[in-house]
């Protein structure tokens, strides 16, 4: 089935086309979604960084009512998915749902990196933490909210100044419109890719067939009936796709014709001396054995 | 008259080790789905390093990086495999063993720089893709070197029927 030779010619051609199509489809949509992860990211430490902001002014006046009312608000918002606002002992103090909002004396366990935070050094406390939650479909972005020379000395204010970070915000946006942004590209990929492969693949083999396997089975036809003793003037009609090869092939069958009309004519003579009428050509085509040819049709060997 | 048995039986012998190189790419490409079966699970049946042995080893090359060689070693290695196929070169199964090497290696620096499961679908395909070429070169040059040697076979058999 995949050694002759139409499939040797359309095989690798296909293997390779599509495969390097799906293969450089796969490749740009890995690319694509890293960048627009990267994107959402940056866009959502700006938006965690304005918050940061905010709440730093609200603390430094210790306007606890604004900072709550900051943080219900943002909460609101359709792709915010969580607000945190931890203190130093990473207990929530405040938060988008205030089902989260734990009793000051339910002490819960300080998560690792915000530990690791507060026993760094200052120049290294500003590092923000991403994380992207598959299962629960969020990108969530954690910073210290740090302490400032006007907010340890306002009068307001308990911190003292060698507390560098007073707190930390952890800010989740969802994934959804990210995701669905994604499958609205890899679906339009999928058909853009199949699009392709199917007019790659049946140009090549439009081309190959029209310029290539017909005239080689119109040739193998024509062939098959000169074997069968079929004279040059009768084979089907010839088209210049294959150049020298069908003119040497008629030539060829033509000087096979000549051969067989001499020796007819040579043993006629030879048997008849002078005095008999030479044969025709019809005469000695069929003498010779030729018979006509079958019409020209598909160009296909019916023997084959 | 001398003896063809002798020969007849090299012949037949030489068919066999024809067909079985004829199979030999259609091996590599199953070892290459098993290989894949294991990286699509990120390879975590395997024990992973010490701390102290991967900082020896140091960080992983940047994914970007890896995408990109993937791209360079994907497009050369399909236009290797169809220049041998149109200069008809006797495939080697040591080259289809070195892109199987290659591949593997693919494999293994995603691993190390943590993104294997973003990429194991591209890694997947270009090798799927360069390894059935070579397969299908490789089937093809044997089916035709052991037609070849059937017809000898042929002969010889006639040769013993007279």
């Amino acid at each position: 089935m995949f050694d002759n030779l139409i499939a040797r010619a359309i095989v690798p051609i296909a293997i390779a086309v599509t495969g390097f199509v799906v293969f450089g489809c796969i490749l740009l949509y890995s690319l694509i979604q890293s960048d627009m992860t990267d994107e959402a990211v940056g866009h959502l430490d700006s938006f965690a960084e304005t918050i940061v902001k905010s709440t730093r002014y609200a603390m430094m006046k210790d306007d606890r009512e604004s900072l709550r009312n900051i943080v219900e608000n943002v909460g609101t918002l359709a792709e915010v998915e969580q607000i945190r606002i931890y203190d130093q002992r990473g207990q929530v103090r405040f938060s988008g749902d205030s089902r989260e909002i734990k009793p000051s004396d339910d002490i819960r366990p300080i998560d690792g990196w915000m530990k690791q935070i507060l026993l760094a050094e200052p120049d290294n406390q500003t590092t923000t933490q991403h994380r992207i939650d598959r299962e629960a479909e969020l990108i969530t972005v954690a910073m210290p909210i740090l302490n400032e020379p006007q907010c340890s000395t306002g009068a307001c204010h308990f911190h003292a100044e060698d507390e560098q970070v007073l707190g930390f915000l952890n800010l989740g946006i969802s994934r959804k419109p990210l995701e669905k942004t994604l499958a609205l590209l890899r679906s339009r990929m999928i058909i853009f890719s199949l699009m392709v492969l199917f007019l790659t693949v049946s140009g090549v083999a439009a081309l190959l067939s029209r310029n290539l396997f017909q005239p080689v089975l119109k040739l193998t036809f024509a062939a098959a009936e000169a074997v069968q003793g079929v004279a040059a003037k009768d084979l089907p009609k010839a088209d210049s796709k294959l150049g020298n090869l069908e003119k040497d092939f008629r030539l060829l069958v033509q000087q096979r014709d000549q051969a067989w009309q001499d020796q007819k004519t040579a043993s006629f003579l030879l048997k008849n001396g002078d005095h008999g009428a030479i044969p025709t050509t019809t005469d000695r085509d069929e003498d010779a054995g030729h018979r006509t040819a079958t019409p020209p049709g598909s160009g296909k060997n019916p023997q084959a | 008259m001398p003896d063809i048995e002798p020969l007849r039986r090299q012949v037949q012998a030489k068919i066999r080790k024809l067909e079985l190189r004829a199979n030999s790419g259609l091996w590599i490409l199953a070892l290459f789905t098993a290989l894949s079966l294991c990286a699509f699970r990120d390879f975590d049946f395997l024990p992973s390093f010490s701390e102290s042995l991967r900082a020896s080893l140091g960080a992983g090359p940047p994914v970007d990086y890896i995408n990109w060689a993937l791209v360079l070693y994907g497009f050369s290695a399909i236009i290797l495999v169809l220049s041998q196929m149109t200069g008809n070169k006797e495939p080697s199964c040591r080259s289809a063993l070195g892109h199987f090497g290659y591949l593997s290696a693919f494999y293994a620096f995603y691993h190390f720089s943590a993104g294997l499961p973003e990429n194991f679908w591209a890694v997947f395909t270009i090798g799927m893709t360069i390894l059935s070429l070579l397969s299908y070169h490789i089937w093809n040059h044997y089916r035709e070197r052991v037609r070849e040697e059937q017809e000898i076979l042929a002969e010889l058999d006639k040769l013993l029927e007279e």
